[in-house]
């Protein structure tokens, strides 16, 4: 079933027009900010309202360094290593907080770096934003490169996080998460394996950031350090289903198509309908698309069983 | 100079440690981040402007009106989105929620308003006197006197009355709170309520002095979460403490270096003190944080 998805992935961008294929780039994208949320959400129990920081660091790393002359795999890593500085200066001490200070300071970190990163004309290029070198290939090709390096992203992902709960760090964040202070007093070092969690979640995020940069070709503070993107993939989570290896992947899917069809008909009710749809998904669908599927499943074999035995 | 620098950053520091009360309640208390704060102190705005705009209402007057209109919306949405929430899912399904309710208040502005900015001109918007050389308009003295009066109120509500007692007790432990037949859940209702209405009024006094829009509400909560961490969570102190603090440090800024720096330089401290002083200045484990 994965295998066919995943063939049919491959194969899409030779056949789907140019709109089709930046919209699949664009779940593609969201998925793997909503896969290193829902590490930090699902697995640890923290939530990094303001984790579009690193999207941010990581778009302005490489655009930075590129703008410099430095290859995008250097301007990359160098966007991975200023997100993983950043985390473990500010996260070794805000992370012995529990959640409610967390969520609120990652927004402030996000909101601080933001406004650093306008001011800072010299550098940044200010409110003028930041732009990359051209890419000399022809624009068809542009867009299936970016396609399967988003998609290679999300792999990339998805196979950290199936890692990652089969280690040592992965029992260590599900036990802080069941009870924090069980935890600690078991010995597991609380503060380190959410601050490296937190690395983790903040490296994959910047890619993504270095990489849509490249894509955009232009980026501005409003654009990569926008608060909305992290609410939004936030809510991609919820909606697929918190916790689960696919659910943050089928949510990003779900969402950005159904974003993109109202964006095109109620252009002017757009967000208020956003805020209606979250509402209605956190009021009725509590636990995500994926778990509830999963739950209708087996209560359905339950009471296939219950009838079985009745008879 | 100096005297100039303090008395702005005093006057502003009002304003703002009322902001701060009405957030830092619905946090403290009701357990509750509202992300929907920017967008309600705005909503309070246009009630007022709207009010003395049409029907010519004095400004001061039209801020009652706001918030009796932001208290209820604010027992409604507690009442039918946050309560159902609270019971299923954990804290931060909540913060969604309320973040939710800021992009339907948001986009309602939008189409109603626009996004053009709006100030309330009060018929004594001109008037001032000078203290020791320097200029002091009567509307920011006043709206001063108004912050802080809200802000004794809501203190005198919370400390001497019945319902105000019983919402302290709610926050801190609701078991025994409801051993003793205090209704917690709906204490909780009532705090988010007059957090909200504490909301409407800041955002209709703040009017009166600045330029509004509904491009401001995300700026408005940035300063809220600098206000109340800064001071800490739960109690009316802090948030003087946030409100004044980041009043200062505001003025000092814009002489220094520039307004336009106003909304980095107090991120930047706030981020400061969460590393060295994570509860906050003054803060004490109210509430489970």
């Amino acid at each position: 079933m994965l295998l066919v998805l995943f063939l049919v992935l491959i194969v899409l961008p030779f056949i789907l027009s140019g709109y089709w294929i930046r919209l699949i780039t664009m779940v593609f994208m969201f998925a793997v900010i909503a896969k290193s949320i829902d590490l930090m959400m699902g697995y640890l129990g923290y939530v990094p309202f303001g984790n579009v920081v690193f999207f941010g660091l990581g778009a302005y790393s490489a655009g930075i360094g590129m703008s410099h002359g430095l290859p995008f795999i250097v301007a990359m890593l160098l966007g991975i290593l200023v997100s993983a500085v950043v985390c473990i200066l500010f996260g070794t001490p805000v992370l012995r907080l529990r959640g409610h200070y967390f969520a609120v300071a990652s927004i402030g970190l996000n909101g601080a770096l933001m406004a650093i990163a306008l001011n800072a004309t010299g550098l940044t290029g200010g409110a003028m934003g930041i732009i990359f070198p051209v890419i000399s290939l022809p624009p068809d090709m542009i867009n299936k490169v970016f396609y399967f390096s988003m998609m290679l992203l999300m792999l990339l992902a998805i196979g950290i996080n199936v890692l990652i709960i089969r280690s040592r760090i992965g029992f260590a964040i599900r036990s802080i998460k069941s009870n924090e202070d069980a935890a600690r007093s078991l010995g597991v070092n609380t503060t380190f394996y959410k601050t490296a969690t937190w690395v983790i979640s903040a490296s994959l995020t910047s890619i993504a950031g270095a990489v849509y940069g490249y894509w955009m070709s232009y980026i501005s503070t409003v654009d990569v350090f926008n608060v909305m993107v992290s609410v939004t993939s936030i809510l991609m989570v919820l909606l697929g289903g918190v916790g689960t290896i696919l659910g943050p992947i089928l949510g990003a899917g779900i969402f950005q198509v159904l974003s993109e069809v109202i964006w095109s008909q109620f252009l002017e009710l757009h967000s208020g309908i956003l805020g209606v749809i979250t509402i209605l998904v956190i009021l009725f669908l509590p636990r995500g698309v994926l778990t509830g599927l999963r739950e209708m499943f087996q209560a359905r074999a339950l009471s296939r069983k219950a009838v079985k035995t009745n008879e | 100079m100096l005297f100039e620098i303090v008395l702005n950053g005093l006057l502003l520091g009002g304003l703002y440690t009322l902001m701060g009360t009405g957030f830092s309640l619905q946090w403290g208390i009701s357990g509750i981040i509202n992300l929907a704060y920017g967008g309600m102190m705005v909503l309070g705005g246009y009630i007022a402007f709207a009010l003395h705009r049409f029907i010519n209402l004095q400004p001061i007057i039209s801020t009652i009106p706001a918030a009796i209109v932001l208290f209820f919306f604010g027992l409604l949405v507690y009442n039918y989105l946050l309560r159902p929430t609270i019971k299923k899912g954990s804290f931060f399904v909540t913060v969604i929620m309320t973040f939710a309710v800021e992009l339907v208040i948001e986009n309602f502005m939008l189409l109603v308003w626009a996004s053009d900015y709006r100030i309330i001109t009060s018929p004594y918007s001109s008037i001032g006197f000078d203290i020791a050389g320097f200029h002091l308009p009567l509307i920011k003295a006043l709206i001063f006197g108004l912050s802080m009066l809200c802000v004794f109120l809501v203190y005198w509500f919370m400390n001497k009355t019945k319902t105000g007692k019983s919402i302290q007790a709610s926050a801190l432990n609701p078991a025994g709170a409801r051993f003793i037949g205090i209704n917690v859940e709906k204490m909780y209702m009532y705090n988010f309520g007059i957090g909200c209405a504490i909301a409407a009024v800041a955002g209709a006094l703040a009017s009166n002095i600045n330029a509004f829009s509904v491009v401001l509400t995300g700026g408005l909560l940035g300063k809220v979460f600098v206000i109340t961490v800064l001071g800490g969570l739960g109690n009316i102190w802090g948030a003087a403490l946030g409100g004044i603090t980041l009043g200062l440090v505001e003025s000092i800024g814009t002489i220094t270096v520039g307004p336009e720096y106003n909304e980095a330089v107090g991120l930047i401290v706030m981020v400061i003190v969460l590393v060295f002083r994570p509860r906050g200045l003054i803060g004490k484990k109210f509430w489970d944080v």
